[in-house]
């Protein structure tokens, strides 16, 4: 009688631990997965100007103007159709829509990717439903490839020169957005930090130049 | 070879001019065509497709512009015909209708072309950063929480009830 007891009451405190244990895992760790960002070894050399890119590859010719239709980072597995974006009211580049987190666009007023010029690509991070298209963008390396397919029937292959983080107050327009002497592109989504009060405090950006083509 | 494709050219082109004849209908006289930039300078390099015409052959026909004939030849990555031409820098502005027919079936295609005198595209670029999230990746799954809030539950009543019978001298 004792002895039953004794191992009922053994039981019932190691169902209680496992339970706790539970909850632990359950409630305090493993629900908040924040996106990879870059490290400063990913960002631009400032010592040596255009030393990065050199090294990265050689620029390619620039292509005739072409509408993309697919964006594909091999390193990151994104392979997303492309959708054209335009501007806010206050100038900013407007997104893809909330609802269509598998998405990403490019600004279609501006540079077509591969043609002379910056031609820029920008996509979620995330949505309310969880991690969106670009959500690994951060984890993106220098010398890595992005591949472009136009409507022109080709594809247009940039190697990756830098992958920077910028405050939202401090956006360095003319360095992300500026003409170019050559093809590049840019690719951009929401990171550097994030507060449930101010959400994401600026932006991931991938800077890369026209490699080749096919 | 070039000859045969010639014949063939000139045959769909032929088929095309027929079939606008006979079933205008059938044409799709206006549209059907793309045509990127819609507006360009005079010089500029012109990119057309379309995802009418099977397998993706076509001729096109950019004489309008002064820019001759061009072929459309299959993607590598769909279906579509694309094919592109050059304006010519002696071009005077207006609006053009850019053709293209189907080398099979002989559909006809076309797209307006505008040519302008000042750049249109690239004038602005974007200010500011992009809000690309919401920060949904660090939301708590709610079943998750659900599950996490039973354990804790179940601990609690396990707890409870060893320290109850530990009060009673029951003892373990």
């Amino acid at each position: 009688m004792r002895n039953d007891r004794r191992t009922g009451d053994v039981a019932i405190a190691a169902a209680s631990v496992l339970a706790l244990g539970c909850a632990v895992l359950l409630l305090a760790g493993g629900t908040e997965h924040p996106p990879p960002q870059p490290s400063t070894a990913q960002a631009a050399r400032t010592d040596a100007p255009g030393a990065g890119a050199r090294a990265a590859g050689t620029a390619a010719r620039a292509l005739p103007p072409s509408p993309p239709d697919r964006i594909r980072i091999p390193a990151i597995r994104v392979d997303a159709p492309l959708t054209g974006l335009g501007l806010t009211s206050s100038g900013s580049l407007d997104v893809p829509p909330a609802g269509r987190p598998d998405l990403a666009g490019w600004y279609e007023s501006g540079t077509t990717p591969g043609e002379k010029g910056t031609a820029i690509v920008a996509g979620h991070v995330d949505n309310a439903d969880g991690p969106a298209v670009f959500y690994r963008l951060g984890a993106v390396r220098k010398g890595g490839t992005i591949e472009v397919d136009r409507r022109d029937g080709g594809t247009a292959v940039f190697t990756v020169d830098a992958v920077e983080v910028y405050d939202a107050k401090h956006f360095p327009d003319e360095k992300v957005y500026g003409p170019a002497a050559r093809p590049e592109l840019r690719v951009i989504t929401c990171g550097g930090g994030y507060s449930r009060a101010t959400g994401y405090r600026g932006n991931v950006v991938v800077f890369a130049h026209l490699t080749g083509s096919r | 070879m070039r000859r045969t494709t010639r014949l063939l050219t000139g045959a769909a082109l032929a088929a095309g001019a027929v079939g606008l004849v006979v079933t205008p209908a059938y044409g799709g006289d206006s549209g059907g065509l793309e045509v990127f930039p819609s507006s360009v300078e005079p010089g500029g390099e012109v990119t057309v497709h379309t995802e009418f015409c099977p397998r993706g052959a076509a001729a096109g026909d950019a004489s309008a512009v002064g820019a001759g004939s061009f072929s459309l030849v299959p993607s590598t990555h769909d279906e579509q015909a694309a094919g592109r031409f050059r304006v010519p820098p002696s071009a005077q502005p207006g609006t053009y209708e850019i053709v293209a027919t189907c080398a099979e079936g002989g559909k006809r295609v076309a797209g307006d072309l505008v040519v302008t005198l000042t750049a249109p595209r690239g004038q602005t670029h974007p200010r500011g950063g992009v809000k690309t999230g919401v920060g949904g990746a660090f939301g708590h799954d709610p079943v998750r929480t659900a599950a996490g809030v039973t354990a804790l539950a179940v601990a609690a009543a396990g707890g409870t009830w060893l320290l109850h019978r530990r009060a009673r001298g029951d003892g373990i």
